[in-house]
């Protein structure tokens, strides 16, 4: 199965009217597992919601959100006021969101799945310019010895504060299971060779808010799905896989999973990775490429005997211009998947 | 080997203090501006494009030797400004319309100014209008667009359209990059060039320049 709400969203008379209405975007979200014939109702990728939403405390408005960058350290009380747990989402696709879970959990069969921007790449999204100031967290530089480090440090604290009002919410009404996105959490941003000098960056970046968004879950009783389709070396997959210890793991098309399963322990399934951010073009990645690559990545996890559901790399925008190119390969894949049985377990 | 080694150093190892002191040390000595940039600056950029190939250093180095190359550079651009010393290469750089990513527009500028080229950014969400009017004005060597979406390529078309429209298409190379991008999308678009990364952006636009 895909990630694909998005492309069934643009089946509809009004795509943008349905993905702020909780009930229309239910209603999207159940078609697309039903067309896909998956028990899980994975919903929309909008990673810009937890973004909007806290930026909507600083009083800045949906319409700027996505332009907007702290520039410098807040004062504490302005930070605090930021990173409260109490506020309820409450843009309106956030609202759609959490309305769609109810319409799941009540009108349909289905598991119903939430969906958040991972901590760290919110706190890349609150910055200008964050893979220099990450760069130089990594470098040892620290919060006294400069203010991006210090601003940096601050949206890590506000950016899991948001994602944790966000999960709480989805929670809240229904999700058994929430994807937690963190394509920030890759070698773009977090420099391998700093790693390798003892760097403590990706530790407390990336794992340690979502080791406690985790627990948060748990705690609820809610799974992790975690979602990473950055290019990552395999001591990232292998702290994803054994520490975070999701559901699900799913990985970018630049992993083999095959290769990863021996990292990944076996109540961990893997989903993914066929590369459907080149799916628009029909000579970059033809159909019969794709459906080589399915029957590959198919044979290749039954060898390893790895649980494993076949899907894509990341979720399938709709491109206009593009949408019968994109269409014929994600059913391409998906047939090709069910004739050799989209799930294997080991 | 580079003439001053403490600005080489520093900046190879993305040191921009270090890299403000070498140069104020070297200026004070009596170093003039474009012997620091062709003698030591470029030489630490290629230096560190190589170290990127080689799968040695990442996009965190590369924005950290970026980073040092700006603070040297501070110091350098009154001094040429007030000498009347120009840089050969105008390059102008810009995230195509309804694109808002820029991260990897800013890690191929600060690669391409690192290298001794003059960038004019354009920032993110750059219309085809705009492209066209910082080439009329500007009179750039090269247009370099970034793309991060599926949804947003065809601007890059589309840009590359309004340049031939205004008649300036043959005036300039035309780069194009982005996640989504491939060397086959460039030339069915009608670009000159396709960089899947910064370090290869700057090989490209030297290699584009030497063959016009």
């Amino acid at each position: 199965m895909p990630i694909g709400a998005d492309l069934v969203l643009h089946e509809e008379s009004e795509p943008g009217r349905a993905r702020n209405d909780g009930h229309a975007l239910g209603r999207v979200i159940e078609r697309a597992a039903r067309r896909w014939e998956t028990p899980l109702a994975v919903p929309l990728m909008d990673l810009r919601l937890e973004k909007i939403d806290l930026l909507a405390l600083a009083g800045v408005p949906a319409a700027k959100a996505e332009i907007f960058h702290f520039e410098a350290p807040l004062d504490e009380d302005a930070l605090t006021a930021l990173c409260g747990e109490e506020s309820v989402p409450g843009c309106a696709g956030s609202r759609a969101r959490d309305e769609a879970l109810d319409f799941v959990r009540a009108q349909t069969d289905l598991i119903p799945v939430g969906m958040a921007i991972g901590p760290f790449s919110l706190t890349t999204r609150l910055l200008a310019d964050p893979i220099t100031l990450a760069a130089m967290m990594g470098a040892g530089v620290t919060a006294e010895e400069s203010d991006g480090v210090q601003l940096l440090n601050q949206c890590l604290r506000m950016a899991e504060a948001a994602v944790r009002r966000s999960v709480r919410s989805q929670i809240e009404h229904g999700a058994r299971a929430i994807m937690i996105c963190e394509p920030a959490a890759c070698i773009a941003f977090i420099s391998p060779r700093q790693l390798k000098a003892g760097s403590d960056l990706f530790e407390r970046a990336v794992m340690e808010p979502n080791l406690r968004l985790k627990a948060l879950m748990e705690e609820a009783g809610c799974d992790l799905i975690f979602h990473d389709c950055g290019e990552l070396i395999g001591p990232m997959v292998e702290a994803f896989a054994q520490r975070l210890h999701p559901v699900v793991l799913s990985l970018g098309s630049s992993r083999k999973l095959w290769e990863d399963a021996q990292f990944v322990p076996r109540d961990v399934v893997l989903y993914g990775n066929l590369p459907t951010k080149s799916f628009y073009s029909d000579s970059a990645m033809p159909v019969a490429e794709v459906v080589r690559r399915t029957k590959e990545l198919i044979q290749k996890m039954k060898a390893c005997g790895h649980p494993h559901i076949v899907g894509s790399e990341c979720d399938v925008l709709f491109v206009p211009e593009a949408r019968d190119a994109i269409w014929k390969k994600v059913d391409a894949m998906v047939a090709c998947a069910a004739a050799g049985s989209c799930c294997t377990k080991g | 080997m580079a003439e001053n080694n403490e600005l080489y150093n520093a900046i190879l190892n993305g040191d921009a203090k270090k890299a403000h002191a070498a140069t104020e040390v070297a200026l004070a000595a009596g170093a003039q501006p474009m012997e620091l940039i062709a003698d030591s600056m470029v030489p630490a950029m290629n230096e560190v494009g190589r170290l990127f190939e080689a799968e040695e250093y990442f996009v965190p180095e590369l924005l950290l030797a970026g980073r040092a190359m700006k603070s040297a550079m501070e110091l350098l651009r009154p001094l040429m400004i007030a000498s009347g010393q120009k840089l050969s290469t105008r390059i102008v750089i810009g995230t195509v319309k309804g694109d808002l990513h820029d991260i990897g527009k800013n890690i191929v500028a600060s690669m391409l100014e690192g290298s001794g080229f003059e960038v004019i950014d354009l920032g993110a969400d750059v219309s085809p209008e705009n492209f066209v009017a910082a080439v009329e004005e500007r009179k750039p060597q090269v247009v370099c667009m970034s793309a991060l979406l599926t949804v947003t390529m065809p601007a890059m078309k589309t840009t590359i359209d309004a340049l031939v429209s205004a008649g300036l298409r043959k005036q300039v190379k035309v780069l194009i990059g982005g996640a989504p991008v491939t060397s086959q999308y460039a030339r069915e678009i009608g670009a000159d060039g396709y960089s899947e990364n910064a370090s290869g952006a700057v090989s490209l636009v030297k290699s584009l320049l030497t063959a016009a």
